[in-house]
């Protein structure tokens, strides 16, 4: 990615980025102000933005830290029903809690990260899906455990109804903040660590870059930004249950999303959201075999890991990089 | 009573639990990837056996003498493919990898060949044996006695032959392996194709005592198998039966004594626990008490 960006200075670049992620925003956020009937494109927005906020934030452990999560929808769902649970119960503005979901599952991220963090290999991966499950399990089981009324097992919670132009701002400046801060790691030094430690974990730590801590971090800023979009599906939606909101196809549509779209990349996600989301609606609507998408994924993501790791935003890097030597012959020179 | 009953019915599903772990604990062994696509294994070879019993009649225990053959040539494909060009990558690349093949087989499965729940119904299905006072299903002890069988054979493979010590060895070193003209891409293919048949083995298996459709319960089942290689130590054969029985018997004991839907939190808890406290797993355990 930052081949072609090397003959323009780094604050150039950022500034650049910053300006793309106002401007979608401001672009998304006018749509409710310019048709206030405009409730299928609201909608698809919505989820554009959520799985994009999604995305970038298992991005952050998944691809700067290199640490596969296979269990954040424990994460997302622990931010659902935080929120959910909140409002339905206590009658507390969703707006308000959004915070707190995001706070719990930072929680929850140190609660798992501290002792499975410290694990190499392919250990991390197994104990998240051990987590998401366990998590998921917990939930449904919730009411039976402890003797109370709240999650209503596997039938789910409905909540009462909240204003979704309100929800849609809120996802505008989730998808902002999640934004600055992915380019926030990826320029600064806290995401130099983390590629470090990717890259080869003893050199890291014998040139002092503190691997758990880091690692810890990225989990918990990762399952933050997650939990905060669980908090805004539930407001928009009225509805939680735990097979869809921890269920293992939502952990893994959030590995497909960043590594389709291009893994430790800062816009790689963000392509990665608009593709699944356009997969997910479009085709399901074309063929009406809900199995078809998965089937796509599975074979995006065996060509990807193959043949281009850094997927949409590599290849559109490469794009840009063939245009230029098109353009301008001599490299390098303008 | 019912304490020993839960026991007995353990070590029938620790049978299966064993077979399926120990297709999973080889293929780590030899190359040091974790098989996510066991499962996808697993159900189309529990598939393969239901449309043999259905087309032929043919009982799923002797269909693994045919589906597993069957997958050592799909496994050794795979490796050959896939596989064997990202063994040398960071290992979340190999991991991405097979977790992409989990996924183009069980949507294929469940795109070309439809999301129903199937069973496999052989005549036995119903019957029971009474050993004094115990009552045990006739399928789950065919189904034990023919892991064992899998297993004791396999175990005389990787001893007494010369590809089972090949693949012994590779486990514990690659570049001494080359040292002494072992042909490494040629015996690690073997061993994937090998940890393939055995979890196509578990498939079959599985067919003649649970009902099953494209992710069920190899899902599960899947998640079961981490939990039994992380138990068990990664790399030794015998603390994966061992773990396969001590899983088993934590589910069996948390229906018996507790809430029958608590069965699958406990593998989950269980996995997680055994990954922070013990990364080296019961055998790791059981060498350092040697050791002092």
């Amino acid at each position: 990615m930052t081949a072609w960006f090397s003959r323009y200075s780094k604050r150039t670049v950022v500034i650049g980025q910053v300006v793309i992620v106002l401007a979608i925003a401001v672009a998304i956020a006018l749509i409710p102000i310019l048709d206030e009937r405009s409730f299928n494109l609201q909608r698809i927005t919505f989820f554009l933005l959520w799985y994009a906020i999604l995305a970038s934030a298992w991005n952050m452990i998944g691809g700067y830290a290199g640490q596969t999560s296979f269990g954040h929808a424990a994460f997302l769902g622990l931010g659902a029903y935080v929120t959910g649970i909140l409002w339905s119960q206590f009658k507390i503005d969703p707006l308000l809690t959004l915070p707190l979901a995001g706070i719990v599952g930072a929680l929850y991220a140190v609660g798992v990260g501290v002792p499975t963090l410290r694990l190499r290999g392919p250990y991390f991966a197994i104990a998240t899906i051990g987590v998401g499950e366990a998590t998921r399990l917990f939930f449904v089981n919730f009411d039976d455990i402890f003797g109370v009324t709240l999650t209503k097992g596997v039938t789910g919670i409905s909540l009462p109804s909240y204003d979704p132009v309100v929800v849609h701002y809120a996802t505008v400046v989730a998808f902002v903040l999640v934004m600055f801060t992915t380019m926030w790691i990826r320029a600064g030094r806290f995401g130099l660590g983390l590629f470090a430690i990717n890259m080869d974990r003893d050199a890291a730590e014998t040139a002092g870059v503190p691997t758990a801590r880091l690692q810890v971090f990225a989990l918990m800023a990762s399952a933050f930004f997650a939990a905060l979009a669980g908090g805004l599906y539930a407001a928009r939606q009225q509805f939680l249950d735990p097979a869809s909101m921890f269920g293992f196809d939502k952990s893994i549509a959030l590995v497909l999303m960043p590594v389709v779209g291009g893994l430790g990349t800062v816009w790689g996600p963000v392509f990665g959201a608009v593709l699944y989301s356009f997969v997910q609606d479009q085709i399901t609507s074309i063929v009406h075999n809900p199995y078809l998408p998965s089937l796509i994924y599975g074979v995006l993501l065996i060509v990807i890991v193959m043949f281009e790791p850094l997927g949409i935003a590599g290849v559109l890097g490469r794009g840009r990089k063939y245009a230029r030597a098109l353009l301008m012959p001599k490299d390098g020179e303008p | 009573m019912r304490l020993v009953e839960a026991l007995i019915s353990a070590l029938m599903v620790a049978g299966l639990y064993a077979t399926m772990s120990y297709g999973l604990a080889l293929i780590y062994g030899v190359m040091k990837i974790i098989n996510l696509a066991n499962a996808g294994t697993m159900m189309l070879a529990s598939f393969t056996t239901f449309f043999l019993w259905q087309t032929f009649g043919l009982d799923p225990i002797a269909a693994v003498f045919i589906v597993a053959p069957l997958f050592f040539g799909v496994g050794a494909l795979i490796e050959t493919v896939f596989v064997r060009r990202v063994t040398n990558e960071n290992p979340v690349i190999s991991l991405l990898l097979l977790f992409g093949i989990l996924l183009v087989m069980q949507a294929g499965a469940s795109f070309f060949l439809g999301g129903d729940v199937r069973s496999v119904r052989p005549v036995y299905i119903q019957e029971v044996i009474h050993i004094g006072e115990v009552t045990l299903a006739y399928n789950r002890l065919l189904v034990f006695v023919s892991g064992i069988v899998i297993l004791v054979g396999l175990e005389i493979f990787l001893r007494g032959t010369y590809l089972g010590r090949a693949i012994r060895a590779l486990a514990q070193d690659r570049d001494a392996c080359r040292l002494v003209g072992i042909d490494v891409r040629r015996v690690s293919m073997i061993a994937f194709g090998l940890g393939t048949a055995l979890a196509a083995a578990a498939g079959s298996l599985l067919t003649a005592v649970f009902p099953f459709d494209p992710s069920n319960p190899s899902g599960v089942l899947q998640l079961k198998s981490f939990t039994i290689i992380v138990l068990g130590g990664l790399e030794s054969i015998p603390g994966v039966a061992a773990a396969a029985f001590v899983l088993a018997a934590a589910e069996n004991l948390t229906v018996t004594l507790s809430k029958p839907q608590l069965e699958n939190l406990v593998s989950f808890v269980l996995l997680v626990v055994v990954l922070v406290v013990m990364p080296g797993g019961l055998a790791a355990v059981i060498r350092r008490r040697r050791l002092t």
